[in-house]
């Protein structure tokens, strides 16, 4: 009668193992699929920088980048500014 | 307390001659030794006044390492220095050597710096300054001692231990016997030593185009005795001149000198650094300059390689001359290294049922490809379908020897796109983001040793387009092709015939699947007239095993037959040599070949081994075909051929089958409706099955071995 049980409980924990193997597979393959199609995003968007073998990273850590981005940032800014005013001022 | 000599070689020196003999008296050396090569000025004169010990040779007897072994053979000093003739020892020079020396008794050789004097330009008087004070950061001195230890040593300013010059003697080289002593003497077990007391005054006074031309001489005898080769290229020579200016202007600054002598600088600068590149490179790949030009560039006039001659003394026992040579991996053959040395990478555990599991991480480990690949179409058809089966797929692409150096994964997964087939998921270069799979799959003999290396993986199964070991003559090539098929991997073969070579041959477990006809394109046209005299030729020459040499004598044997016949040759940019005319259309698209397949009366395309997608798509547009017989159509076609004209490797046997075909029409006619109804059923989709059931078979196969 015991050594039935025994085995018996040995088979539910064995099935259940098995199942939560499953469901893990299950959630590694969702999340490779999620990966995968997240690097491939990023390389469709990426392909002209590719194309052109630029690095922005590598590209924004050069002497000179960040202070051609605060310039670019100070133009949107005059230009963002500038717009508001004119929209002011038709609006008034 | 060891006695010391001195051996000085010297031509022409008598700028510093003198200042340097008094500084070694003060310094209180046992025995200077001169040696003179042919000096025409005061030098002998200085020597004599000083009362040293004068030996006078031939210039043509001297050189860097042979003469300074005749002076430590005419010494007898336990310690050895040599200096050059413009290396004026500085105050405790002596003690300073002496105290290196004794550092430890395997110390056999020991150097100090060179100071620059004070007209020395600053270009080398930082080089010498900045150079010197890295062998002693915290100024103390240091040994050098095993395995990575700096190999440098400089004859300018040096003190050896006899037992160890003795024992490793300088080389007979042009130049730099020195660094080949201090490397030899490193190899040998022996330490050396840098002292920053023991210094000498010491300057190189040249213009800049003799600098120019010492550095050719420098770096030549560094390529003679190290094998370095100095690297160049115009943007890194560029940036190099830009840092060094820099540096120099710098180095000016914080040894106090006004702006004004800084700006006078710094045009020199450019030309000192840029020219100091240009001729170091030059230097140490003289070996490819014409003599008359060595000559021109060496400062000492010399149109040798910087390899030792003979000596006339010794003619037989000059060693030949090695060339040192830095490891570097050969890639294409690194990871069939590594398996055999190491062996495949461990599968993961088997999972229960995993082969049944709906969907699956497959991983294609493809070579670099070009527009137009079949092997590569054939890959990306089976991959597109099995995506959109729901398996989770990647394309890997193991590029050897750098084909795609300048094309980036983004490229890649586009390509893949544009010039095969739709594909969803994403395309990497190599292996550092590697993260597992179900099944990694090998596509071509190259990819199956890099696919053996990976971990994190179920399974692997090898997609075997062809026999690749017959691609090759009998090389590491073609052992290593057959290698692949003994590694236990699944194969899964583009036809019945490969199947069986792969699994009889090598033991292979093997499947197959019949390659697919993309039936959009390729189908019976009736928009399109059939001619009745035109025989179209796959004349792809640069692929061996299509025998197109073969093809076109059974072409000349059909012309010769029947002049009248239309001949036109595709597949190939370069039109091949025929002594009959022809028409040539170069690479086409498959749109292009299906019209030409319509318009045709028979198309001719040989394999010597597997047979290939083109005589399916042939017969899928309704063209009867003239193929190889005794190779691999059999097992497709059955024993006759079926649809297919098979003839025998054999030009007037191909001519023949030809000929019946153009003037039997019923014939034509049974064979063209016959190719069009076998290849129905040939479809990707029925291709993508077999190979689906051929991976769920290698995981199968995977349980089962574990198991037992």
């Amino acid at each position: 009668m015991s050594t039935s049980s025994t085995e018996s409980d040995q088979q539910q924990e064995i099935g259940r193992l098995r199942a939560r193997v499953a469901v893990l597979e299950h959630e590694l393959l969702e999340q490779a699929q999620r990966t995968a199609r997240i690097v491939a995003d990023a390389q469709e968007r990426t392909y002209w920088l590719d194309r052109w073998h630029l690095d922005l990273n590598a590209l924004m850590q050069r002497r000179g980048a960040s202070e051609a981005r605060s310039l670019v940032r100070l133009v949107r800014g005059a230009a963002r500014a500038a717009k508001r005013v004119k929209r002011a001022l038709l609006r008034g | 307390m060891s006695r010391v000599s001195v051996v000085i070689p010297v031509k022409d020196g008598e700028r510093y001659l003198g200042e340097l003999l008094d500084a070694l008296a003060r310094e209180g050396v046992d025995e200077v030794l001169v040696i003179d090569s042919g000096s025409r000025d005061e030098s002998l004169a200085i020597a004599r006044t000083a009362g040293v010990e004068l030996l006078e040779i031939p210039s043509a007897e001297f050189g860097h390492g042979r003469t300074r072994n005749l002076g430590a053979e005419r010494t007898s000093g336990e310690l050895i220095c040599f200096l050059t003739q413009d290396a004026t020892p500085c105050p405790g020079w002596l003690a300073a050597h002496r105290d290196a020396l004794g550092l430890h008794a395997r110390v056999g050789a020991a150097f100090g710096p060179h100071l620059p004097r004070p007209d020395t330009s600053p270009a080398i008087a930082r080089e010498l300054a900045q150079h010197f004070a890295g062998f002693a950061p915290d100024a103390a001195p240091t040994l050098h001692d095993g395995p990575g230890a700096p190999a440098f040593l400089s004859n300018v300013n040096a003190c050896y231990r006899r037992a160890c010059w003795e024992q490793i003697r300088f080389r007979d080289v042009a130049y730099a016997e020195d660094q080949a002593f201090g490397a030899d003497l490193l190899a040998a077990g022996w330490a050396k030593a840098y002292h920053p007391g023991a210094a000498v005054l010491h300057a190189h006074d040249y213009g800049a185009l003799e600098f120019m031309r010492r550095y050719f001489d420098e770096y030549r005898g560094l390529y003679a005795t190290t094998g370095h080769v100095e690297q160049f290229g115009p943007v890194r020579a560029l940036r190099t001149v830009r840092a060094e200016t820099a540096a120099d202007l710098r180095w000016m600054r914080a040894q106090g000198s006004p702006p004004a002598a800084r700006v006078r600088w710094a045009p020199h600068a450019v030309v000192h650094h840029g020219g100091r590149r240009v001729f170091s490179a030059l230097g140490s790949r003289a070996e490819r300059l014409p003599g008359p030009v060595r000559e021109r560039l060496s400062l000492e006039g010399r149109a040798d390689t910087g390899a030792p001659a003979p000596t006339e003394a010794n003619p037989d026992t000059a060693p030949p001359r090695a060339r040192h040579v830095k490891p570097r991996d050969d890639d294409r053959f690194a990871a069939a290294g590594e398996v055999l040395r190491e062996g495949a990478a461990a599968l993961l555990e088997p999972l229960p049922e995993m082969a049944e599991q709906e969907r699956l991480r497959l991983a294609l480990v493809v070579p670099p490809w070009r527009r137009g690949s079949g092997g590569h179409m054939t890959l990306f058809q089976l991959l597109s379908r099995l995506e959109r089966r729901g398996h989770v797929c990647s394309v890997w692409v193991h590029d050897a020897i750098g084909e795609l150096d300048h094309t980036w994964p983004a490229v890649l997964r586009r390509q893949v796109n544009d010039w095969f087939v739709p594909f969803a998921g994403p395309v990497f270069k190599g292996f550092a983001d590697w993260h597992g799979a179900d099944v990694a799959i090998a596509t071509g003999w190259q990819t199956v040793h890099p696919t053996l290396l990976l971990d994190g993986c179920r399974a692997r199964a090898y997609v075997v387009n062809d026999h690749e070991p017959e691609f090759f003559a009998t090389s590491t090539e073609e052992r290593l092709a057959e290698d692949t098929y003994r590694h236990g991997i699944h194969c899964i073969a583009a036809s019945p015939w490969l199947r069986d070579l792969v699994a009889e041959r090598y033991g292979a477990p093997a499947d197959a699947f019949q390659l697919g006809v993309d039936h959009d394109v390729y189908r019976p046209r009736a928009t399109i007239p059939r001619r009745r005299d035109t025989v179209v030729y796959y004349a792809r020459h640069s692929t061996e095993r299509r025998a197109v040499p073969f093809g076109l004598m059974a072409l000349a044997e059909l012309h010769r037959r029947r002049p009248d016949t239309r001949i036109v040759l595709f597949g190939t940019d370069r039109p091949p040599a025929t002594p009959f005319p022809y028409e040539h259309l170069g690479v086409l698209s498959p749109p292009q070949l299906a019209a030409l397949y319509g318009e045709a009366t028979i198309g001719l395309c040989l394999s010597l081994t597997n047979f290939s997608l083109m005589p399916k798509e042939m017969l899928a547009c309704g063209l009867p075909c003239v193929e190889l017989a005794g190779v691999s159509a059999e097992s497709i076609f059955g024993a006759d051929g079926g649809p297919l004209a098979l003839a025998p490797l054999d030009p007037l046997a191909l001519a023949g089958a030809m000929e019946r075909l153009l003037d039997d029409e019923h014939e034509w006619q049974r064979r063209s409706h016959a190719g069009v109804d076998f290849v129905a059923s040939h479809t990707w989709e029925r291709a993508t099955d077999e190979v689906e059931a051929g991976l769920r078979h290698a995981l199968r196969e995977r349980e089962r071995s574990a198991a037992a």
